[in-house]
This record gives structure tokens, sequence and C-alpha cells, in this order.
């Protein structure tokens, strides 16, 4: 059985080589669409991906990838034994972990809110005002949060004082303690408008007939959305939520650079893309910020994939 | 089978060749060493002819980049200075732009092997990598044969520049052989006669005095630090007799004839508890670590502190003096002795340092056509002609030829007409790259003491009473750190951290005995780093330091 299965699928196998030449210049029209797109990935994001020979060698800027001397998993090593290699793997799991925990449901349920009211000019205007502070750069939203919580004249403090609960003003931004709530609530603020338009679109996808029977059968409203809404757009959820595990090791950059760029706070705020910038870039150590990129990188494709498997046993997968 | 193999194999061959071509365009070692041969050739041509460069004569450009994220070059020309250059030695300068990024366009420049003539940057690291990757030109051929380098700079300062190999590449800006710097306090007038002119000479009297200004001025911020915390850094000067700030910037203090951790120094932890004190008091501007450059400004122009502390409180002080004389002409800021702790020597403190070689430098590169030329008009930039014209504007406006001493001799309009003179140097600001600070500083000094005192620029008139006679000598720290790749250097990063890290959290600390704990750990942690090491590294090069001033 197992030997003739074999003959049979490698024939197969044969028969489809044979073709594989005629088939593709049959369709040799359709063929020279795709071309382009497959160079361009392969010139602009398979070539440059030679530069990870870095990672290896001790890079020199005067001789180039072709004269730097071999330097083999240094880097790494430098990088793993590291006094704050653990603060900095924890920040950026922690970081990363609070924005999927409360950024990511946050839309949904924003674009469930938004489904069930009726009042379109209503529902336009907050759709509108949550979403343009996507638009603002993270150098304008850390301005203003810090101008906020700063201890002269900031407003928080202002009103805080005024309503009489706190004595004397609270220094939010050197206070180690505070900075995870801040960097996920502004955060959270940035970008839950622009994520729920995605939802929203989906929920306006679902056949309405579902809820018109669903009605007849005398489910409530809050019925109709565990049982219809969520259902319906669970494999958008899903998919977004496999991209976001991808993501995991991208605890944000700018936002932690700007907001979190002071002695008291590196403790919480330093996370690898942080690092990177300062340690790596800022002091010229390029082999070192390409270790550490690579290292970054590999972890992310381990956890998409990871994610992946799982939703594919649930049957909603990206591929 | 076979031929699904040969259609990797042909993939694998294709990506083997676009990885060879790739990779061979980017190494271009055999140019570079070809050019080389070529530069040296002209150096040695440049070296036997003993004809002079003469300005003037032929056009001459010459392409520079400022390696600072925050530099743009001016278009030169645009200025009256510049342009009387431009027209009259035809010397015309293009820059290139770092856009906002200095160290990844120099990077590009590098890798690209597109170096401009002359690039303007620190001293240390960045120099000695482009030194160590052979892009730059020694200077020594030319000193001898333009002049004005050694003549202002002096011998013994050329010594200290040179590099390991014994050659000079760096073309330092703001050079000078006798004290300067601002660093200091400056204390606010009306505030201080209302609250009775109390002493401030001490610690304690300063304590005193900013309780009785959060009394009686409670929206008024006692004491004001500048970025950065400087004024935290000023500080420690009043408790450390003979030493100044300079020890925190190299995270190491002078112990007999090693350098030794900061973190166990006892004037550095006291200093940090008093910090610390004023802090939890409310004595200090709370956003001491974190305020930007604008929040101090408008608060020191304003006149909403009482005592400014920072390396340089004289740049806007100076504005808000005048802003604040408008409003009470008995008001204004003026400056005090610096602050010591009861039972030093007054005398033996520095709030602040400079060192001799000034700010920055200029090195000129293998990138450059002629570097003699390029010498020769840095030479001339910073002589007497080229400063002269940079700072005070083309001749026969602000001055009119040299007296006997070499120095300009200014008109009536150099006092007549201040705004205009402060505007040719305020243009030409971004030019100053080989400033002379000897020969400026004493022709505004003799000028300024033919004035009569109400006129003369306040400013000037504290850099003589006061902050230039209490400035420490820091020569001897010149260029003891690591480069940044080295072991040492990933070392004194971590040590960085560490120590900042310290400094942040002993400013909010709650008691003292919190900031000895916190000092401790600090200890610990950068030890566990590797601090010994550096320290080590540090103590070695000072010594060489030590012994070139010395003059062996």
């Amino acid at each position: 059985m197992g030997v003739k299965s074999e003959i049979i699928t490698s024939d197969i196998k044969a028969n489809k080589k044979k073709s594989f030449i005629k088939r593709y210049f049959g369709q040799f029209d359709l063929q020279m669409m795709v071309i382009p797109g497959l160079l361009f990935i392969f010139i602009f994001n398979y070539i440059p991906m030679y530069g990870v020979i870095m990672a290896f060698q001790d890079y020199d800027i005067f001789e180039g990838m072709m004269g730097s001397s071999w330097a083999g998993l240094e880097h790494f090593k430098m990088f793993f034994s590291d006094p704050r290699f653990l603060e900095i793997m924890r920040n950026t799991f922690v970081i990363s972990g609070l924005k999927i925990l409360i950024c990511f449901p946050a839309p949904i349920m924003l674009a469930l809110m938004l489904n069930e009211v009726k009042n379109m000019a209503f529902k336009r205007t907050v759709q509108t005002i949550t979403y343009l502070p996507h638009f603002l750069s993270w150098v304008i939203v850390a301005g203003f949060t810090m101008s906020i919580l700063s201890t002269d004249n900031g407003s928080l403090n202002i009103v805080l004082e005024k309503i009489g609960l706190i004595d004397g003003s609270i220094s939010f931004l050197a206070i180690p303690e505070y900075f995870w709530t801040i960097i996920v609530s502004t955060n959270l603020w940035k970008s839950i408008g622009f994520a729920s338009i995605v939802y929203i679109a989906a929920i306006a996808g679902v056949d309405q007939q579902l809820y018109e029977a669903a009605a007849l059968d005398g489910a409530s409203r809050f019925k109709q959305i565990f049982l219809i809404t969520i259902p319906s757009i669970m494999p958008i959820i899903v998919i977004f939520f496999i991209l976001e595990v991808g993501n995991l090791l991208n605890a944000g950059f700018e936002d932690l650079l700007i907001l979190g760029d002071s002695a008291i706070l590196r403790s919480v705020s330093d996370v690898i893309d942080t690092y990177v910038y300062r340690v790596g870039i800022g002091s010229g150590r390029y082999s070192y910020a390409t270790a550490i990129g690579l290292f970054k990188a590999l972890i992310s494709v381990g956890l998409l994939t990871l994610a992946n498997y799982i939703a594919r046993r649930n049957g909603n997968s990206l591929w | 089978m076979r031929k699904k193999s040969i259609h990797w194999y042909l993939l694998l061959v294709f990506l083997l060749t676009v990885g060879i071509v790739a990779g061979c365009s980017d190494s271009d070692t055999t140019e570079s060493v070809e050019e080389e041969k070529n530069d040296s050739e002209t150096n040695d041509e440049a070296g036997e002819e003993d004809e002079l460069f003469v300005f003037g004569e032929e056009t001459l450009e010459i392409s520079m980049f400022g390696n600072y994220d925050w530099y743009t070059m001016p278009g030169w020309g645009d200025d009256v200075a510049t342009a009387w250059i431009k027209e009259n030695k035809k010397v015309d300068i293009t820059a290139i732009d770092g856009g906002g990024n200095a160290e990844q366009k120099l990077t590009t420049m590098i890798a690209g092997d597109e170096l401009p003539d002359f690039i303007w940057t620190d001293r240390g690291a960045s120099v000695e990598r482009l030194r160590e990757g052979g892009a730059l030109v020694p200077l020594d051929p030319y000193l001898d044969k333009y002049t004005n380098l050694r003549d202002w700079f002096g011998e013994e300062g050329i010594n200290m520049l040179r590099s390991d190999d014994g050659k000079l590449y760096q073309f330092p800006n703001w050079y000078n052989s006798s004290p300067f710097g601002n660093a200091g306090y400056v204390v606010n007038k009306g505030i201080y006669e209302d609250l009775g002119s109390p002493p401030l000479e001490t610690t304690e009297d300063l304590y005193e005095y900013l309780q009785l200004v959060k009394e009686n001025y409670p929206d008024v911020i006692p004491f004001e630090t500048g970025i950065d915390g400087q004024g935290i850094n000023v500080l420690y000067s009043a408790f450390a007799e003979g030493e100044s700030p300079a020890n925190i910037n190299n995270v190491a203090v002078p112990n007999g004839d090693q350098l030794t951790s900061i973190f166990m120094d006892e004037n550095y932890t006291e200093s940090l508890q008093y910090v610390s004190k004023l802090f939890r008091e409310g004595l200090i501007t709370q956003d001491a670590l974190t305020q930007d450059q604008d929040m101090v400004i408008e608060k020191v122009t304003a006149g909403n502190i009482a005592v400014f502390a920072s390396a340089s409180p004289t740049d806007h002080a100076r504005t808000g003096h005048y802003d604040l004389l408008e409003e009470d002409p008995d008001g204004g800021y003026f400056m005090i002795h610096p602050i010591h702790k009861e039972g030093l020597d007054p005398n033996e403190v520095y709030p602040g340092s400079y060192n001799m070689m000034g700010w920055n430098v200029s090195v000129i590169t293998k990138g450059a056509e002629d570097p003699e030329k390029v010498f020769a008009f840095l030479d001339w930039l910073t002589g007497p002609e080229g400063q002269s014209s940079l700072i005070f504007g083309p001749e026969g406006e602000y001055w009119d030829g040299f007296d006997e001493e070499g120095f300009p001799q200014f008109t009536e309009k150099y006092y007549e007409d201040p705004e205009g003179l402060a505007k040719v140097e305020e243009d030409t600001a971004n030019f100053q790259w080989n400033g002379n600070s000897n020969f400026l500083d004493t022709a505004k000094a003799n000028f300024e003491e033919s004035l009569p005192e109400e006129h003369r620029n306040w400013t000037t008139h504290w850099q003589n009473t006061i902050t230039w006679d209490t400035q420490y000598d820091a020569t001897q720290y010149l260029n003891i750190s690591p480069i940044p790749e080295s072991e040492e250097g990933i070392i004194q990063q971590r040590v960085g951290e560490v120590f900042e890290e310290a400094r942040a959290k002993a400013v909010y600390a709650q008691s003292d005995e919190e900031v000895e704990q916190i000092m401790e750990e600090a200890e610990t942690a950068a030890q566990d780093v590797g601090y010994q090491q550096l320290l080590e590294f540090q103590t070695e090069k000072w010594q060489e330091n030590l012994a070139i001033v010395a003059g062996e």
C-alpha cells in the first residue's frame, strides 16, 4: 500500500511538473501582472535581508560588510547577558500584553455599542471624534499628555486639587508605578476609534434577516449581540488577534521614547525597540542593534505561527 | 523530482549572483586605497611646495557637514559678514544637511565614501572612529605654513589634541588658555531685597533663604535648576572643595592619583541629600528632571524664580535682567559668589569647569580635493582678520584696522549700535566653527574696560567679576572616555544608565538614609557591569593627560 501510493503520488507530481511550464506560458498574460509585484518584494524585502549578516560580524562602517571580521554569536550573548535584559523583556511583554488586553477588545466594544445607536447623526459624530486622534503624531499626543500631567500648572493636578481629592501636586510622570497606566490609556485614546472602523464595517455586513429571525424567536438585544453579531465578526477578530500576537514584541516606540524618556522611568519604560535605538543606533553599535533586531524578528515569526496554529484548530486562520 | 530541484538550483544561483553583485558594489576598499595614495601624493607635493595659498586669487569651494541634529547651516553669504568673505576672499561654503539625524547622515556618507571637505563635530569618540577608519587628513604639514592656529592655540594645546598616533587631526573651536564659562548662581534682585537681603554664602543660608521665598512668594519657584537638572550638578560644587561638576559628567571622582567611584563619594552623596531635602520641601522646581528649555526660559525671563543655578544661567538671565529692569529699575538679576558648605574654603568652590580645548572641533577628511586649502581657510578664519570679520562684521563698519597688539580698533558705531553688532554675531553663530576666544575676549575686554560701569554688558560684567574666576580647569579630563563600541565603551554606557537612574531616584528620595541606600545599590549595580575596569581605563588616560599638561 505504502509503496504503491508513493509511486502514484510521484507520478501525479511528475505530470504536474511536466505541465508546469506549459501551464505557465498558457497564462503568461496573467503572470506578467504578478511578476512586477514579486520582483518588488524580492528586491526590497528579500535582498536587503543579507544585511542580517551584520548581526554575526563586528561591523565596521569603513570596511563594509565584506571587510568586517566575524563575531559569531557574540552580540546575541552580549544582549542576553546585559543586566537590563530581563527588565527590557518584562517591559516589552507587560506593555504589549496590557495593550492587547485593553486596546484590542476596546474597539470591538465601541463598534458593538455604536451599532446599537439608532440616531445616525450622533453615531457619525462619535465615530469622527474617536478616530481623529489617530491622525495626530505621537509628538503632539505626548506633548498634550505631558502638559496635562505636569506638576507646575498641569490641568489634571489643578482639577484634582480644586475638587479636594489631593493636597499637593502629584508628579504623575515621575512615578514609575503610574507609567503603564498612562501609556496604555494614551494609546487607547489614540487608537480606539480608528481600529473600530473595521469592526463597524464587518458588523454592517451581517445579514439583517438573522436579526429579524432572532427577534421573532424572542431574542433580546443582548442575546442578538452575543449570538449573532459577535459570531459573525469572529473571523475578523481572530485575524486581527493573530496579527496582534505577531506584534507582541513591538510594544510601541515613539510613545515610549517621548513619554518615558527620563531616567526615573527607564526601569518601566525601556522596551526592546527603545533599547535598540538608544544603545545600538545611538552609539553606533550597528551589529549589536542588528542582532537584537534579528532576535526580535525570530520570536515574532514564532509567535505569529503559534497564534495561527491555535486559530487554525478553531477553523479561523490567517493561512 | 530532479527537474524540480533544478528550479531551486537556478533560483539559488540567481540569488547568489544578486547577493554578490549587491555585496561587491558596496565594498569600495580598492577605490579608497587608491584615493588614499592620491591624497598622500598631493600631501607630499603640498609639503614640498612652499607657495602659500592666498585667498581672493582663485575661487575656493568648500563643503562641510555639521555633525549635530540641531545644526543647519544658514546660507553662506546671506548675512553681511559671510557676504563680505564670499565676495572679497572668494570662498564659497556649501553644507550637507543632516536632516535632523546627523549620526545617520554621517554614517551614510562614510558608507557611500562621499565625505565633505570638513566635518564639524564633538571631540573624542566620533573623531577617533573617523581617524581609525582612515578618513581624516593629518594637519601637521600645514601648521608651520599657516600659523594662526599655532600662534593662538599654543603648542601645549596642540599636543593635548594629538591622537594616539602622534598626529594632529582636529581644529579646535572656542579654545582658550584663560578660564571662561558662566556656571553659577543668579539671584532675583527684587525678591532678594524685598526679603531683607539675607546673607547668601553657605548652603544653610541658601536653605533658609529658599524657605523664606516659599513663605512670602508662594507662586515663585525658589530654586530653578534649568534643563536636565543642571542646577543639581552645580550644587555638588558647594560640598566638594577643589572639585567641579566635571566629576559628574565623568562619573568619576579623583582620589589621589586614581579616579574612583562617584557613588562612594561622600561629597556627592551629601549634595544629593541636600538636593533631595530641598526637593521634598518644594524648594526646587518639581519639574527639575522633566522640563524642557522653553519652560525654563519662560520662568526665568518672567522673573518667576528666586535663585537660578545652571551650567550657563547668564544666557536667559541676561534677557530676563533687561526685561525686569523695564518693570522695576531696582529689579533685575545679579550673580552671587558660589554657595559653599560651612567650613569649606569659598575660594576653592567651582560651580563649573572649562577646558583649554574649548567646545568642539573641525576635521578635514580625505574627501577633500585639496586639504591644504581647506586648512588655509580654517586657519584664516580663526586668525584676527577672519574672527573680526565674522564676529564684528566687515572692516570699516564696527571696526577699522588693528592696533599695535593686533586687536581690532573699534569705531564709534561699535557702542552706538549694539543691536546691529549683536545681529552680526548672532547671524554668524552657525559659522563659528573655530572661534578664537583668546582673541575675542581680550578684544572685548579691552573695550569694555574703557566704558563706564552702567554701559557695560550685564553678562560681561559678571563674567569679569565672578564666573571666570570660579571655573575649574578640567583640561586634564579631556578624552578620558572610551570609544562606544569598545569593551570599556559598553561598560560606560551601562554605568551611565545606572548613574542617571540613581541620580533621579536620589532627587525623589524621601530621606537622607534613602539617598545613601540608593547610592549603595547603584555602586553594586555599577560594579556588576564592570565600573572598576572603566575607572582604571579613565585613570590611565587621565594620568597621560596630566603628563602632557606638565610638559613631559
